[in-house]
């Protein structure tokens, strides 16, 4: 009986509510606008994903083809021809592309050198590009708590002003009552609005994929509609909160601007300045100088060991031991490459949870983490991709070394002359390369979606808090 | 004469009288020095990030020429017989000096204004080391930053005039209007012998004076201060222009506020309309017409361009094959590394490797002209259309100003594909015909100087966009203006 | 001296001024009586320029209030029902502005105090800030604005209500008084007692149109009453 009741009376409020916003416009102007963007937003990625996924997989065929096919050649220059190799796109980078404009998807692997990413979408588009990309999580984080702020920042306040306050809660419905119907009718509000573009979206990320895949991208889906769930609810108790809390509407109002302007506005930016200025990236010229003097020694020694010589290349290395030369040249940098490299993109990581951690506080913070690491665009995927190419360049460069030490080293004093067997090329395999599943993705993401849900918890106390006290 | 004067002696009355309330109840002070705080931090962000980018230059030109004073030395070394050189690291051999050995590098130097806007200078690279190798090999190389933080953005000077000032400004004149309505004030002011149209006029010119006179002020005043660069003669008119223009975008936000009161809606309804219309102008149109550009004028694939790269790479292979299979001499008879009478043994797999480089380059070149077509492109589109929104406008006008637009970093671009042809043309000749590097050529290699773009171009930009900016503003003021005759006073 | 001739404002369906003619001339005290809604106060505001009529002429002077704003504001001085003020500023520096405004001078301190004192406000009550002011105090200082602009018309909307009757009758002292200095005077009232005390003449309104316009010396106290009673009930 009293459970009964207990659902039914927030039901009614949030009816009533529901109607009001329906009524005074606010929910056409400012639920409209959202609809739109997002529809726009996944319209626009869903066509691009579609381009690019096809046009890489083509590229990826060819580039292999052209591997296997061509002439006969020194192994050593078909290393330094290389091969390109493509980041496949994730599928749910339609609904948020994450740093995907800031982090290339070709990388040329060639003898010698640690591939990098080149190309940056971002290059590639104007100064407008930096003041934001359209994109359904963009919407849904920026302006998702301000469409809620301006449908509910008068849901106390504005009712304390008119009187109707101290009505409805003289006739026996209890506070707690009251703020569960009125988030209930800011959530059917937001549920009106995402429905549509849930859809959209589902639709758009689905399709032409393998039925793994689907299986895989609704996992993560479902994934993101938990953490943005999560966010709009803190948005929608924290505003709540706020109203119950302020004296008039438009107190209420100015403070929860306030509130969203630090927080989605100017803290992201400072946040990103601090770790920045805590945790500095060397610059290019840094970063290779340590790595190459790093390098250099561990050259120094692999020579002296191997060959007994103090100079790397120098002219006392006869040419019937540049195979063998080549072999323990590479690997003598394996190491060093890796660790400076893995130094590097471990502090990126770190940076990027220290900013995690920050969610606590602003929780646009966390979500924008979760997000890009759920739908698989953020670093942690753009890291897997790389180690994984440069496994493949080194398996391609190390068979092509292994073929000159047994062939071009046993001939006299020659070694570009050798020219190998086309079978050679065929021996290195294609690159096949499968996106990280969704169970990485989760366990991964883990903090953000805890620091989330704390969040949540206290947003809701706090609102239960304001109700207690302030009321009337 | 005597109803200006009189109109005159009203306007300071009210003046003073707005700045007085305002004063007292503290909304402008509690403005004000959060727009100082705002200001301060980003100014010291844009200090810092400009001195961090200067240092890296310096140890860059440093270390070039300290390598060139150990390549003469080696060199000299060699000539007397006291040393032997290294066969990939041979200051005699023009395959090394044009290559890493003896690589000069293309360094952009930050204009005076640069820590006003961070830009693009965190995208693209102020420095390049050119070698005659392919210019894929060095131009896309950019400053290793976490790309978190290219996606987060920077809190420079920049953010805070377009996307923070508007908000101050509305904080102060969201209800300039409608609080004397609802407070009841406007009817004992509306009974005096004051026209509407003077009072919103006097309560503008207060806020505007406060508010956006500090937001002029202090960072001019602080860069004069900290950055001795600026009080050069054509910088201290850049700074100017700089605060011309942040001024009358301020205006703008002003105007709007001024606007949406005379529509005669309550402050609430004024707060929710002002921030309606800033998060269009400034949030959502710059997204907007990014798409749209990038949808008129689509980037060419850079897929396509790796796969041309390799198809050109193979066929340079198999054309140049022949040199590419001779082997290395050196080992056999090593006085071949020491140049005679003018003349050195350049091994035929570097020839090979140089010219196969300089066919991917010819080839590759109308492609990547392409790219730079495209970007042109989209870069006049968005000067086309920037007008949509007054955000738009001052944002790449304060980018410009500070050197750190994209089209700048374009035309650095330009010029050092331009000095890698210079570069390569200097050491073909030499590679092809086996000449030695003297020591005298040191001073004769060509050196990259970078032509600054004309002050007088940055100036008529920068005062196109003003223009652009104050005849949006002037526009408001006349619909205000005309608005206001109506405006509801009970 | 002020004239309305037939004014008529209508918003949308409803008519608030119906046809309405009246003239105050110098040294009168006009006082319209009515019931809420009956159009007095928008009588007032078209007087004073806030609303313009759809069809008449309002007049102050013999100058047209849409078509010499300014002029007539200056013939004219106003004290609504509710005087407000800005409350974070005293009262001397309220006075201060909006006699500044009024005169398009600036007057010295010594003239504002003294005007203050002459209303009721002592110095250490014209220092305080205006947020601690009651009701009649504000309407002091709102009458010393009037005082300070030395117009020659006078316009009061239900000046007497909420205050108490010593107030009230110190108020009605002061009307007297500026009849007598040649101002017209033109208040509206629910107040029947002191509309029969105060005015010269008096006009009954009902839903927007003059009913009734006689002289306060044609009659009594109880029929007046009985007439106004009359013409509500019609």
């Amino acid at each position: 009986m009293a459970s009964k009741s207990t659902l039914r009376v927030p039901a009614w409020i949030a009816r009533k509510d529901f109607s009001e916003y329906l009524r005074d416009g606010r929910l056409h102007w400012a639920g409209g606008l959202v609809l739109i963007l997002l529809l726009t937003a996944l319209a626009v990625g869903w066509q691009n994903q579609r381009a690019i996924s096809g046009e890489r997989a083509v590229a990826q065929k060819l580039d292999y083809s052209d591997w296997v096919s061509q002439n006969t050649r020194h192994p050593h220059d078909a290393a330094h021809q290389g091969m390109h190799v493509f980041k496949p796109e994730p599928p749910l980078s339609v609904i948020d592309p994450g740093i995907t404009p800031y982090v290339g998807s070709t990388l040329w692997l060639q003898a010698h050198r640690q591939s990098e990413v080149k190309f940056r979408p971002a290059q590639d588009a104007t100064g407008l590009q930096r003041l934001g990309q359209l994109s359904a999580a963009w919407v849904l984080q920026v302006l998702g708590p301000l469409l809620i702020i301006v449908l509910g920042f008068n849901a106390f306040a504005g009712e304390r002003e008119l009187g109707t306050l101290r009505q409805t809660l003289s006739l026996g419905i209890t506070q707690r009552q009251l703020l569960w119907g009125k988030a209930l009718g800011l959530l059917a509000c937001l549920a009106v609005l995402l429905l549509p573009a849930g859809i959209a979206a589902l639709v758009a990320s689905l399709w032409g994929l393998t039925s793994e895949l689907q299986m895989d991208t609704t996992l993560r889906l479902l994934g993101l509609g938990l953490g943005y769930g999560v966010y709009l609810l803190i948005a929608i108790f924290v505003v709540l909160a706020v109203s119950a809390w302020a004296k008039t509407s438009r107190v209420a109002l100015v403070v929860l601007l306030g509130i969203w302007i630090v927080g989605t506005l100017m803290v992201p930016r400072a946040a990103s300045d601090l770790a920045r200025t805590l945790n500095p990236s060397p610059s290019r010229l840094e970063f290779a100088s340590k790595m190459n003097a790093d390098l250099h020694t561990h050259y120094q020694q692999a020579w002296k060991d191997n060959f007994g010589v103090d100079k790397r290349w120098g002219s006392d290395l006869p040419l019937n031991k540049w195979g063998v030369a080549l072999q323990v040249d590479d690997h003598a940098g394996y190491g060093v490459t890796d660790k400076h490299f893995g130094d590097l993109w471990h502090a990126f990581e770190h940076q990027q949870r220290s900013q995690e951690w920050a969610g606590l506080v602003v929780p646009i913070l966390a979500l924008r983490s979760f997000s890009m690491g759920i739908a698989g665009t953020d670093f942690a995927n753009h890291r897997d991709f790389s180690v994984a190419a440069e496994q493949h360049r080194r398996l391609m460069q190390d068979l092509m070394s292994a073929d000159l030490v047994k062939n071009a080293d046993s001939l006299d004093n020659k070694h570009f002359a050798y020219q190998a067997d086309p079978k050679l090329w065929a021996t290195v395999p294609r690159f096949g390369y499968q996106l990280p599943g969704v169970a990485a993705a989760f366990q991964n993401n883990l903090l953000s979606l805890l620091v989330l849900l704390a969040v949540l918890t206290i947003s809701v106390l706090l609102a239960r808090a304001a109700c207690a006290r302030r009321l009337l | 004469m005597r109803d200006a004067n009189n109109s005159w002696q009203l306007f300071c009355t009210v003046f003073k009288h707005e700045g007085r309330v305002l004063l007292a109840d503290r909304t402008l002070w509690l403005v004000a020095s959060l727009l100082l705080a705002l200001l301060c931090y980003a100014l010291f962000n844009g200090l810092a990030h400009t001195q961090a980018r200067a240092d890296v230059a310096s140890v860059v030109l440093k270390k070039q020429a300290d390598q060139q004073v150990k390549n003469l030395d080696l060199l000299n070394r060699m000539m007397a017989g006291k040393a032997t050189p290294e066969p990939f690291a041979n200051p005699a051999d023009p395959a090394s000096i044009g290559s890493g050995m003896g690589a000069r590098y293309a360094v952009l130097p930050a204009t005076a204004l640069a820590p006003v806007a961070v830009g693009q200078s965190d995208m693209f690279s102020h420095y390049y080391q050119v070698t005659y190798r392919s210019k894929l090999n060095f131009m896309y190389d950019s400053e290793i930053e976490n790309p978190w933080n290219l996606l987060s953005g920077h809190f420079d000077l920049t953010f805070v005039m377009v996307y923070l000032l508007p908000l101050l400004i509305f904080a102060v004149s969201y209800n300039l209007l409608s609080a004397e309505r609802e407070q009841g004030t406007l009817r004992m002011l509306l009974s005096q012998p004051l026209g509407l149209r003077l009072l919103v006029l006097a309560k503008l010119a207060v806020r505007a004076f406060a508010v956006i006179g500090l937001a002029t002020l202090v960072p001019v005043l602080v860069l004069l201060v900290i950055r001795p660069e600026t009080r050069e003669a054509s910088a201290l008119a850049l700074l100017l222009l700089w605060a011309l223009l942040a001024g009358i975008y301020g205006l703008f936000w002003l105007a709007l506020a001024a606007a949406i009161n005379a529509l005669g809606r309550s402050s609430a309804a004024n707060a929710l309309m002002l921030i309606g219309s800033w998060v269009v102008l400034v949030l959502v149109m710059p997204v907007l017409l990014n798409l749209v550009v990038g949808q008129i004028s689509p980037a060419p694939s850079r897929t396509e361009l790796a796969t041309r790269t390799r198809l050109i790479t193979i066929d340079g292979l198999n054309r140049y094959n022949k040199l590419l299979s001779t082997d290395y001499r050196y080992t056999d008879k090593p006085e071949i590394l020491l140049p005679k009478d003018g003349k050195i043994e350049v091994p035929p797999r570097r020839k090979g490797a140089y010219l196969l480089q300089r066919d991917v380059d010819n080839e590759i070149t109308p492609v990547l002209d392409q790219f730079d077509r495209q970007l042109a492109g989209q870069q006049a589109l968005v000067e086309r259309f920037g007008f949509v929104s007054p955000a738009i406008t001052a944002h790449e006008g304060m980018a410009a100003l500070a050197g750190n637009g994209s089209r700048r970093y374009m035309q650095f671009q330009t010029q050092v594909g331009a000095f890698h042809t210079q570069w390569k043309q200097y050491f073909e000749p030499r590679m092809m015909a086996d000449t030695a590097i003297v020591p005298a050529d040191f001073d004769r290699m060509p050196r990259f100087t970078w032509q600054e773009t004309p002050k007088a171009e940055v100036r008529s930009d920068a005062g196109l966009r003003a223009m652009q900016l104050l005849l949006l503003t002037l526009a408001l003021g006349g619909f205000t203006a005309w608005r206001l005759r109506r405006y509801p006073v009970v | 001296m002020l004239s309305a001739q037939n004014v008529t404002k209508t918003f949308g369906e409803t008519q608030a001024l119906n046809a309405v003619s009246l003239t105050v001339m110098p040294g009168d005290i006009y006082c319209l009586l009515g019931a809420n809604g009956a159009g007095k106060t928008t009588l007032i505001n078209v007087f004073l320029n806030f609303l313009s009529p759809t069809s008449g002429i309002a007049q102050v002077n013999g100058r047209d209030v849409t078509v010499e704003p300014l002029q007539t504001k200056r013939d004219l001085a106003y004290i609504p029902e509710q005087v407000m003020l800005y409350g974070v500023l005293s009262g001397l520096e309220n006075l201060d502005y909006f006699a500044a405004l009024a005169t398009g001078q600036k007057q010295s301190g010594v003239t504002l105090l003294r005007l203050l004192a002459d209303v009721g406000l002592d110095e250490t009550a014209a220092m305080r800030r205006v947020a601690t002011y009651s009701k009649g105090m504000r309407q002091k200082v709102g009458i010393a604005i009037a005082m300070a602009k030395e117009a020659k018309a006078l316009l009061l909307d239900e000046p007497t209500s909420g205050l108490d009757p010593s107030a009230a009758n110190e108020f009605s002292q002061l009307l007297k008084k500026a009849s007598q200095n040649g101002v017209a005077v033109l208040t509206t009232t629910h107040d029947l007692f002191h509309a029969k005390q105060t005015a010269t003449r008096i006009g009954i309104m009902k839903r927007g149109q003059l009913v009734a316009e006689l002289s306060s010396a044609d009659i009594t106290h109880s029929d007046l009453e009985a007439l106004y009673l009359q013409h509500m009930r019609a």
